[in-house]
């Protein structure tokens, strides 16, 4: 986990070092947009981060392995991928809620078919963001180019879970 | 704005009533023990958010988004979709932030192909997601497994996006203006 961080800390104190060299302005705008964005995100993340806690807690004991379990194979993929494509919320609902399912016996595979959908398919990012700035039309669009790929990565990943044991973490 | 403040109404209710169904339901015991694990979110997560929303501002001022549409255009061939993909992994920020893109991107020239491969290849394998979010929560190994199996479906999409009969133009968007300047 620390590698990300770090990574991360590199990359923006390098991008900002290149800044700094272009004009000291541009850095002083780049840290200044930065601390807005912070305020914008904050308090969406607070509020929504304990979400993804509690309805870890309120998963019935059984229920990840039974309907999104390691065995449940192509049925649980498919189930999957539409759980994530009506999920709502960013980043900070769906990875925590995620490693909620793991922890509670949902298969590797089937979490990446989730994750997948929410990110390719995502009902609730498409109608409040891409609707109002691209039109429907480039959903039509976008939805027939990529409506069956969320389920392949899904069996993809069943293909590819030998090769990364760690993937399920329990 | 309105928009934001829904966003942070739901979220809120949702969480409130998530909450509510913890204490009655499960007890008390459960509700604090999800919130250390929330806390525990909050830690992993917060060093890693703040350098990833540096990046991102850094990044908006050093690369205009329209320099890259060249290399994307209709005669750009699978290239086109590659160059479309990197770009769209390397874009930070939210939906805020890379919708707006397609569109200077697309009045840049940029074909729907190529489009459809920026959004996928952002929505999907977002390098700043996957630093901030995925790796601290998931580990690597799922993180791996995860983003080697995202990793040809924006290319995919794109390939399929050119093959299928429903044209798109920048003039489609809601939220086009015909900007001076355009070309960029």
């Amino acid at each position: 986990m620390t590698v990300g961080v770090i990574g991360m800390w590199v990359l923006a104190l390098g991008a900002l070092f290149l800044c700094l060299r272009r004009s000291p302005s541009v850095a002083r705008r780049a840290v200044g947009e930065a601390g807005t964005s912070l305020t914008r995100v904050a308090p969406v993340m607070l509020m929504a981060l304990p979400m993804a806690a509690f309805v870890a807690e309120l998963i019935p004991d059984g229920w990840a392995e039974r309907w999104l379990g390691p065995d449940s194979g192509a049925a649980g993929v498919a189930l999957a991928t539409l759980a994530g494509s009506v999920l709502p919320g960013g980043p900070f609902v769906a990875f925590p809620l995620v490693l909620g399912f793991l922890k509670s016996g949902a298969g590797p595979a089937q979490m990446v078919a989730l994750i997948s959908g929410w990110a390719v398919l995502g009902l609730h990012r498409t109608l409040s963001w891409e609707l109002p700035i691209l039109g429907p039309r480039f959903i039509l669009l976008r939805l027939s180019a990529s409506l069956v790929l969320p389920f392949l990565a899904g069996m993809a990943a069943e293909a590819l879970l030998p090769l990364f044991p760690g993937a399920a973490l329990r | 704005m309105l928009r934001r403040h829904a966003t942070f109404i739901v979220i809120s209710l949702l969480t409130l009533s998530a909450a509510v169904a913890v204490l009655l339901l499960r007890g008390e015991a459960a509700f604090r023990h999800a919130l250390e694990a929330t806390w525990g979110l909050i830690v992993t997560v917060a060093p890693s958010i703040i350098g990833g929303l540096l990046l991102s501002a850094a990044l908006r001022q050093l690369v205009p988004p329209g320099a890259l549409a060249r290399w994307m255009g209709a005669e750009s061939g699978l290239r086109g979709l590659l160059v479309a993909t990197a770009a769209g992994m390397a874009m930070p920020g939210g939906p805020v932030a890379a919708f707006p893109v397609v569109l200077v991107l697309a009045q840049a020239g940029a074909d729907r192909g190529a489009l459809i491969a920026f959004v996928l290849a952002w929505s999907l394998n977002g390098f700043q997601r996957i630093l901030v979010w995925e790796l601290p929560i998931l580990g690597t190994d799922f993180a791996l497994l995860r983003l080697l199996c995202g990793l040809p479906l924006p290319v995919l999409a794109g390939l399929l996006a050119r093959w299928l009969p429903i044209r798109w133009t920048p003039e489609d968007a809601p939220a086009f203006k015909p900007a001076p300047d355009k070309g960029q």
